[in-house]
């Protein structure tokens, strides 16, 4: 097999200054500079073994504003939410926040696999949200995997049926009362998420 | 007014300061100016003030013209205040008669517009002009400095600054807490870089200072209050009864061996607690004083009063006295050093590393004891579980650099595991891994020692440790801790089975810092450390005068800044006592006596306790030697009835009158 040689040199053309500005101004991404890169957060990550740059190198490559390099990266999307990075960082950097930024920021540039589920159930979850005021997680899965991958849907069948056979499988959308109140709160808060990459009315 | 406004015959000099001043103020217009005010009798500007010159032309306008007030418009009071004052006083004047105005720093350095800035200069002149003829004549008073300096901590700090101070001829008192000095560093195995014993070093210190004949030694002891004031400190000493007599006793540990207790059956403190010791007991062989003492929360004569007391019987000096009481010893000092030392970092409060809970992690202390050849394992290192280990990872940072714990880096910790990899590879033939965050090694010697420690195979991983687990993943992982890290110079995560593993613990103030500071009337710095008079220009000195710092009770220190740190804390200490008396500035606050209601609503309110009560007369007393001018007395008082010298109502009020003047 032949030797793949390219090269790994950065230029710092190629870094975008404006970004870790950019990320620090959102809520909980703050302390973004004040990271020693002990990497503590990859050290306690349970998923960072899959990662292609571990929590601590997304953390440096934001600072850098090596963009890029951190949009394309599986590390975003494998986080699992679980905090254990925020709560172990020896300097209250919220790295969990910051990973929600990023993906907030690949959602935009749609810097992600076409039919990824990930930003699908994002829009679809707020959009639920927004009309009814609650979620019906059948409605919700139904959505998603019609919009990501139907194939994968279809081979669920025995599963629903199950759900449906023991009435785990809601048919009536749930909702909340006052649905145009809370509307016009997620309207306001919107105005906001939709220039700081979150999701769109 | 006591001079009359006929009488005041104001000289008023303004300084071109070369151009920092005479670029943005219109310095011959001001000088115009002020010869229009009342009482000026000679207004003048002049290049650089602070020359001699300078000086010399006001001296020259005081014999010629008889003025008796001087208001000189230069830079701060900080830089040349003392300088206008002296040459006042040489021309025979009193030199409180002299005022400065700030125009450096408050007109011509902050403003560009010439024109306005000389305006506001001409306002800040009238006033002082107008404040400056209220002026009193003052005395600075002296007060006698006592030779004795007081040393409170007899670690390494205070055993150099009690050497030192000793040798030049005056008295020290060294007081101690625990039954011996030498502090943290006697409990050492080896110093880095060089790698020479610590106990073969310190050692003869301590019986230097025990031999001293300027030196009195009180070990297992605490200083109880401190009262008074610089050059005159008044100091009680609690003086812990041993149940031996110290002047007796020659150590021979002949009661050691006869007590009850056949076998060593309660902690030994100064091992860490890994070896055993009996009631009657020495901490260590080279101690000092080398004196026994009795423990009597374990002795079986104080628990249970049925000891047959073997311990008196073997004693051929007759040292024991069970009935001994606690001493109070009153001293007088000059000086005071605080040399009170550090803590180390409780790794139970960073659970992630199983301290306490795996057997087999030890912090950096305990390894040093472990290590030591007069340690409890004689130098050998065994674990808790009886097993040497052949690997044995060294967490750096533990405590240290961490906003959960303690923010700041302690600054020793990647030296003494570096040196404790060595010890560790050399006892045990071991495998070492060192988990650092950044290797931190300036000072002499101290990078050349982390090459070494390379060269030696010793692995270096980058990372701070995320976990230490006995899960076992893989076959070698059984029966083994494994640290969970990320490799960040690698950048991916890796699992390092060991069998030891050395958390290397920071320095934190002392759990007591708090009393301590109250007590010698100090500050300490947000996380807790002593605080110094100056960061950079005076390390070793206080806000309080008299009171110096040495050692790592003002922040994480190594033993040679402890020791260079000591020498200069009893240089200062000497700098003040061989003088012999001390100048205390006249700006103090005194009370009219007659209107003080005796409220005490100022006591509490001093920052320096000055203030105290009197009870015959039920009035208030200011202590002129502890008043430091501040004036918050002074705006307490309900009654108005303390005032403050060249901050009396008359000046302050004149001084405001004339600077809103043309507003």
């Amino acid at each position: 097999m032949a030797v793949r040689v390219h090269q790994t040199i950065k230029y710092e053309a190629e870094a975008d200054p404006t970004f870790a500005p950019r990320i620090k101004e959102k809520r909980g991404c703050e302390k973004l500079e004040a990271c020693i890169q002990c990497g503590t957060c990859s050290g306690v990550c349970p998923l960072s073994i899959y990662m292609d740059h571990t929590p601590r190198q997304v953390i440096l490559l934001t600072r850098s504003g090596f963009r890029d390099e951190i949009l394309k990266s599986n590390t975003i999307w494998l986080c699992a939410s679980c905090y254990e990075c925020t709560v172990s960082c020896p300097k209250d950097i919220r790295i969990t926040d910051i990973i929600y930024s990023l993906k907030q920021e690949a959602i935009q540039a749609r810097a992600y696999p076409r039919r990824f589920p990930i930003p699908v159930l994002a829009r679809e979850f707020y959009k639920m949200v927004r009309d009814f005021g609650r979620t019906t997680e059948s409605f919700l899965v139904v959505k998603l995997l019609m919009k990501t991958n139907i194939l994968a849907g279809l081979k669920m069948w025995k599963l629903g049926l199950q759900l449906v056979t023991s009435g785990r499988f809601g048919f009536t959308p749930e909702s909340i009362k006052n649905r145009r109140q809370l509307q016009q709160i997620l309207d306001r808060v919107g105005d906001d998420n939709g220039k700081n990459g979150g999701p769109k009315k | 007014m006591e001079n009359g406004d006929s009488k005041v015959r104001i000289g008023f000099y303004v300084c071109h300061c070369g151009t920092n001043i005479a670029h943005t103020v219109d310095v011959a217009s001001v000088a115009k100016y002020a010869a229009g005010l009342p009482g000026v009798v000679v207004a003048r500007d002049y290049k650089y003030m602070c020359s001699d010159p300078g000086q010399d032309l006001i001296g020259e306008d005081i014999r010629e013209h008889g003025l008796n007030r001087i208001v000189v418009a230069a830079c701060s009071p900080c830089l040349h205040e003392a300088t206008f004052r002296t040459a006042t006083a040489r021309a025979g004047l009193n030199p409180f008669f002299c005022h400065l105005v700030n125009i450096r720093e408050h007109a011509s350095w902050v403003h560009t517009d010439r024109a306005a800035a000389t305006e506001k200069v001409q306002d800040l002149v009238r006033a002082a002009c107008g404040r400056v003829r209220h002026h009193k004549a003052l005395e600075r008073k002296r007060v006698t400095v006592r030779p004795e300096v007081l040393i409170v901590g007899g670690g390494i700090a205070g055993i150099q600054a009690a050497l030192t101070i000793a040798e030049s001829g005056k008295k020290v008192y060294l007081v101690e807490r625990e039954p011996t000095i030498g502090g943290h560093m006697a409990m050492f195995d080896k110093t880095f870089p060089t790698l020479d014993c610590a106990a073969c070093i310190l050692t003869p210190k301590m019986s230097q200072v025990k031999a001293h004949p300027n030196i009195t030694l009180w070990t297992y002891s605490e200083v109880m209050g401190v009262e008074g004031f610089v050059g005159n400190f008044k100091v009680k000493v609690r003086r812990k009864p041993r149940y031996v007599n110290e002047e007796v006793c020659v150590g021979c540990m002949e009661c050691i061996e006869a007590c009850m207790y056949k076998q060593p059956k309660f902690d030994d403190e100064f091992n860490q607690r890994l070896g055993k010791r009996k009631p009657v007991y020495i901490p260590f062989p080279q101690a000092t004083p080398k004196v026994v003492l009795i423990d009597p929360e374990t002795c079986l004569h104080f628990k249970t009063g049925k000891c047959k007391q073997p311990c008196i019987a073997s004693c051929s000096r007759n040292a024991f006295d069970f009935n001994a009481e606690e001493k109070i010893e009153d001293v007088e000092v000059g000086a005071i050093i605080v040399a009170t030392g550090f803590k180390p970092f409780d790794p139970a409060r960073s659970p992630k590393y199983g301290y306490g809970h795996f057997p087999n992690v030890y912090t950096s202390l305990e390894v040093e004891r472990l290590v030591n050849a007069s340690g409890p394992t004689g130098g050998e290192i065994v674990m808790r579980d009886g097993r040497k280990p052949k690997s044995v990872g060294i967490v750096h940072c533990v405590g240290s650099r961490n906003l959960q714990t303690n923010r700041w880096c302690s600054k020793v910790c990647c030296m003494y595991s570096l040196k404790l990899a060595h010890l560790i590879k050399e006892h045990a033939g071991a495998e070492v891994y060192n988990f650092y965050i950044d290797m931190r090694t300036p000072g002499k010697g101290y990078e050349e020692f982390y090459n070494q420690l390379l060269e030696e195979g010793v692995h270096f991983v980058r990372g701070k440790v995320a976990e230490v687990t006995d899960w076992a993943m893989t076959p070698e992982e059984e029966g083994k801790l494994v640290m969970r890290v990320e490799d960040t110079l690698a950048g991916f995560v890796r699992r390092i089975p060991v069998d030891m593993v050395v958390l290397s613990v920071g320095l934190e103030p002392r759990e007591d810092s708090q009393e301590v500071r109250r007590m010698f009337n100090i500050s300490c710095s947000s996380e807790g450390f002593f605080l110094e008079r100056h960061p950079k220009l005076a390390p070793v000195d206080t806000a309080t005068d008299g009171v110096y710092l040495a050692g790592a009770c003002q922040g994480p220190k190594d033993i040679p800044d402890s020791v260079a740190q000591a020498g200069a804390a009893a240089a200062q200490a000497m700098a003040l006592i061989d003088k012999g008396y001390i100048e205390m500035e006249p700006n103090t606050a005194f009370i009219e006596e007659k209107e003080c209601s005796g409220c005490k609503s100022c006591i509490p309110l001093c920052p320096y306790t000055a203030i105290s009560f009197n009870e015959a007369t039920v009035k208030a007393v200011i202590n002129e030697a502890l008043c430091k001018g501040c004036g918050t007395c002074v705006a307490a008082c309900p009654s108005g009835s303390i005032k403050q010298n060249l901050f009396e109502d008359v000046e302050i009020f004149s001084e405001i009158e004339e600077v809103l003047a043309n507003a």
